[in-house]
């Protein structure tokens, strides 16, 4: 219908001064981000605005950065393996929540699955350091790096969840009547029809997953044990000591991986549904 | 016929199952974990953190009340009052100017053609998503005395003195709105692409201005996106931590860096946890209106 | 072959319908939206359980049976194409589920191919089909695995008219050449005439007539179908004398007609009939028994239609055929006769 509308009346619709604020808000988004990009290749040995000339030394600083390293190699190991989780479950979940007569129970399941959505991240934080410390004093088990996982899973699967559900219920159930109607029994049906239907949502789900992970902060700050830096909490760290364009190296970084799954993410969850 | 009936209740069973996992999951590391909290909040806090096993409304009582040292006796204190009245200001003002901003450029968005449409979602998730450390951090690059605006006025002649806006109200404020924003651009845009624009030619039909066709027929129509909009804004922001650690500089609090504190040095657990709890009930309070303005919402398509 | 009867929830989609449907026949289900055929359809493929009642396939009940342990297929109405498979692919689907080797699967694909012209599109991706073609591969699909039965749930109602007139005949010549049941479904009352061997019409969840495309069209069985299928004229009257299947009708407007009526059908008292607009003649001569004037005139191209109002009120349409020999239709405001020849009026049942 709308598009309609735009073929018969541009005009209609437009609002006098939007399209300059709607560029202002992109201008705001991204110019903080691209000014500590610019500024990580900048020569200047302090963090001072002043451009020193360009350098791509700070780079190999980072990378040379043997505990950059190291919390990057823990970051990536809990994110993979809360993904995995996370992905699991909330596929599951999605299949058994979607299409189909809703059971008794449904609308409290979705509403548990999607709590850690609403809860601030402070409160999450301090509830499983709280739930981990209780833990400990009860059963003496110190769950190490699985503290982490456990948390990440817990927090992504609202995150996988929703992609997958979303692509879940855009499918057309007839699909699978085609398949029963030809002679496919309930699990061949979904091995060959819903499942390779379902995988670029799986993908999304599971990018966003990461991403959530990868990125977390406060939670982890607040139950990780000593030795188990990740990579915002090492960056973290990092502010408090000597700035150097070495953290915007290492920001970009960040925000480079970030950006490799989020368009990741989208395209998968935008594909025409071929 | 019995056996149709049967593999009916066999599919959901079926289902239940497939659901039951991720439930119980979050249940265990989400749910159960803040049952914890409440109970800690009505425990005495052990003198190296953590709590001792004895019930107390302490934290509660510590909440608006200050016990004297000596003769235990208890005086009014707004302290704690004054902090939570803070943040929810600084919640509620995040989402004004979220809105304010937010729903413009929805609305921009929403009304390019298809093609160029995807583009702008793609121009907004892309910070929906990216590590807000980092873009808390970006934000303090540039507004330090030493950053980017301050070098520009500088080099300029505009100022003398650089103009202080790290380490101040401003600074929080435009962090949050900052971090925020694309929590309510992406909502308010999903319910304005919704949106049958043939209503608003019905209603300049009906001799509406452009301001009148936004007032009584866009707003009230997208009513949902801006209630799910400003709650995603309001209640990180409402429990934002990271924003007036980074910016604010420690000496202007918020509730989160309150509740992060008693954890930490201060080592007052139940005192965090009873605040936690105050917190958790305004976000609650913010789900019940916005389920309020969203049922509004319908009555009104 | 097909003995259907069934009941259908608290609303009565399908209301105690009995069907028995031959083999190698192709037979359709006709009626507006929301009558129950698809309801039926999808009962005898096994989407929906009955509420009551049986289904037999060759005599044995199938209702018990999952939509996978049928031999019927079926050709949906958005066609249901695997959108992630090739055209070889989803024609080869049902073969493949029951277990048959790729060497057996390959030749059945290029055989199907051939039957619905697509040689040569095995390795096309479906999505990059027109609409007239992934019809043709969702034929092909449900034929390949040789089913018993296959159902046609309106296939043709998403293909424009000049694509929806050829496949009407590729249908049939497919089901002559495969030598299938084809079950169909469709409320296009010129689809069903035109392939039909017979047609069942429903209403309300009821079948109200089955029979030949000519039985239904000439012999209709109550109003709703007379009306539902072409054009019809409605006289009301009163019975002054039946014999055997003949009655003679006394319209309200004063003349007598001799109209067939089914037996068993009440011998007196007042009754509707229904005579076809191209079996209505109109003649020059005012004193005929039935006198009407011309109201407005249609130019369909081959015939028009002449709306007439009779003298008692009523309504009445004439198709005639336009010929060069320089007849032209009556003009309008002239009074006219109108002649019903023998034969081609008929009672209705209430």
């Amino acid at each position: 219908m709308a598009d309609v509308a735009v073929v018969r009346s541009p005009d209609i619709k437009k609002q006098s001064g939007f399209a300059f604020i709607a560029a202002s808000c992109v201008a705001v988004l991204y110019l903080p981000m691209l000014v500590v990009i610019a500024y990580s290749f900048n020569s200047a040995n302090n963090l001072a605005a002043k451009w020193h000339g360009f350098t791509t030394s700070w780079y190999n600083v980072v990378l040379a950065n043997g505990e950059f390293y190291d919390s990057a190699i823990l970051s990536v190991i809990v994110a993979v393996a809360a993904t995995l989780i996370s992905t699991v479950l909330a596929t599951a979940a999605a299949l058994g929540t979607t299409r189909g007569r809703p059971w008794r129970g449904q609308g409290s399941a979705y509403l548990t699955i999607t709590t850690p959505l609403v809860v601030p991240e402070i409160v999450t934080g301090i509830s499983l350091l709280s739930f981990f410390a209780f833990l400990s004093t009860v059963t003496g088990i110190d769950l190490g790096i699985w503290k982490l996982i456990l948390a990440h899973s817990a927090f992504c699967i609202p995150f996988a969840y929703l992609p997958i559900r979303a692509r879940l219920e855009g499918m057309d159930t007839t699909l699978d009547n085609a398949a029963a109607d030809l002679y496919a029994t309930p699990w061949k049906t979904f091995r060959y029809v819903t499942l390779p239907l379902l995988v670029p949502g799986i993908s999304s789900g599971a990018a966003l997953a990461f991403i959530v992970s990868f990125d977390d902060f406060t939670i982890t700050q607040l139950i990780a044990g000593p030795g188990e830096t990740t990579l915002p909490l090492y960056i973290w760290g990092r502010i408090r000591r000597t700035l150097t364009p070495e953290l915007n190296a290492m920001c970009t970084l960040l925000l480079l991986i970030s950006l490799a799954f989020i368009v990741l993410s989208f395209v998968l969850s935008h594909r025409r549904r071929a | 016929m019995a056996e149709i009936k049967d593999m009916q209740r066999l599919d959901d069973a079926r289902r239940r199952l497939l659901t039951l996992p991720a439930v119980l999951f979050i249940l265990a590391f989400a749910a159960l974990p803040l049952l914890v909290v409440l109970a800690y909040s009505f425990m005495k806090p052990a003198t190296y953190g953590g709590v001792e096993w004895q019930l107390s409304a302490d934290a509660y009582v510590g909440f608006l009340f200050q016990k004297d040292i000596f003769d235990d006796s208890l005086t009014f204190s707004s302290e704690y009052l004054l902090i939570f009245a803070r943040t929810f200001l600084f919640g509620i003002a995040t989402t004004v100017v979220c809105l304010l901003i937010g729903f413009p450029t929805a609305y921009y968005m929403a009304t390019r053609p298809p093609q160029t449409r995807n583009w702008w979602v793609l121009l907004i998730t892309i910070p929906f998503w990216s590590n807000l450390l980092v873009r808390t951090i970006a934000v303090m690059f540039i507004i330090r005395d030493e950053g980017l605006i301050n070098t520009v006025l500088l080099s300029l002649g505009v100022v003398d003195q650089p103009v202080t806006m790290i380490f101040t109200d401003f600074a929080i404020l435009l962090g949050l709105f900052y971090s925020f924003l694309p929590f309510m651009i992406l909502p308010v845009y999903a319910s304005l692409e919704k949106l049958d624009f043939r209503l608003v030619e019905a209603g300049y039909d009906l001799y509406a201005s452009r301001f009148q066709v936004l007032t009584r027929i866009i707003i009230p129509l997208t009513w949902p996106g801006i209630a799910t909009g400003s709650l995603l804004v309001f209640i990180p922001s409402f429990g934002a931590y990271v924003t007036p650690l980074l910016l604010g500089g420690g000496r202007h609090l918020m509730i989160g860096d309150l509740i992060a504190l008693q954890f930490g040095s201060s080592r007052n657990w139940p005192l965090g946890s009873a605040f936690s709890m105050i917190l958790m009930a305004f976000v609650m309070l913010a789900l019940f209106f916005q389920i309020r303005k969203n049922a509004g919402g319908v009555s009104h398509g | 072959m097909l003995n259907v009867k069934k009941e259908f929830g608290h609303f009565q989609a399908v209301d105690h319908v009995t069907l028995n449907i031959e083999p190698n026949e192709f037979f359709t289900l006709l009626g507006p939206s929301g009558c129950g055929k698809t309801t039926l359809l999808r009962m005898m493929a096994g989407f929906e359980t009955p509420t009551s009642g049986e289904i037999l396939l060759d005599k044995r009940s199938i209702a018990g049976l999952l939509p996978n342990e049928r031999p019927i297929n079926t050709v949906f109405q958005n066609y249901a194409l695997f959108p992630h498979m090739t055209v070889a692919e989803n024609i080869g689907f049902g073969l493949k589920m029951l277990g048959r080797s790729r060497a057996e699967i390959a030749p059945i694909v290029e055989e199907m191919l051939r039957l619905v012209r697509l040689e040569g599109a095995g390795d096309r991706p479906v999505t990059k089909l027109s609409g007239g073609q992934q019809q043709r591969v969702a034929l092909a699909r449900a034929l390949a695995p040789r089913p018993k039965v296959l159902l046609l749930d309106e296939p043709l109602s998403a293909l424009d008219l000049k694509l929806r007139q050829s496949m009407q005949i590729e249908l049939k010549r497919l089901q002559a050449e495969t030598g299938i049941t084809f079950v169909f479904v469709t409320h296009d009352q010129e689809e069903a005439l035109t392939m039909s061997d017979r047609i069942a019409v429903m209403s309300k969840g009821r079948v109200l007539q089955v029979g030949s495309a000519r039985d239904i069209y000439e012999h209709p069985a109550d109003r709703f179908v007379a009306g539902f299928i072409g054009e019809t004229n409605f006289l009301e009257g009163a019975i002054v004398e039946a014999k055997g299947k003949v009655a003679r009708v006394r319209l309200k407007s004063g003349a007598d007609v001799a109209a067939a009526m089914a037996e068993g059908l009440p011998t007196t008292g007042d009754v509707t009939i229904v005579v076809r607009p191209e079996h209505l003649q109109i003649a020059a001569d005012k004193d005929a028994a039935l006198c009407a004037t011309v109201e407005t005139v249609v130019y369909f191209g081959t015939d028009s239609h002449v709306h007439l109002r009779l003298a008692d009120g009523s309504p009445v349409i004439v198709r005639q055929q336009n010929r060069r020999d320089g007849t032209r239709p009556p003009d309008v405001g002239a009074e006219v006769g109108l002649s019903i020849p023998d034969g081609v009026a008929q009672v209705l049942k209430d």
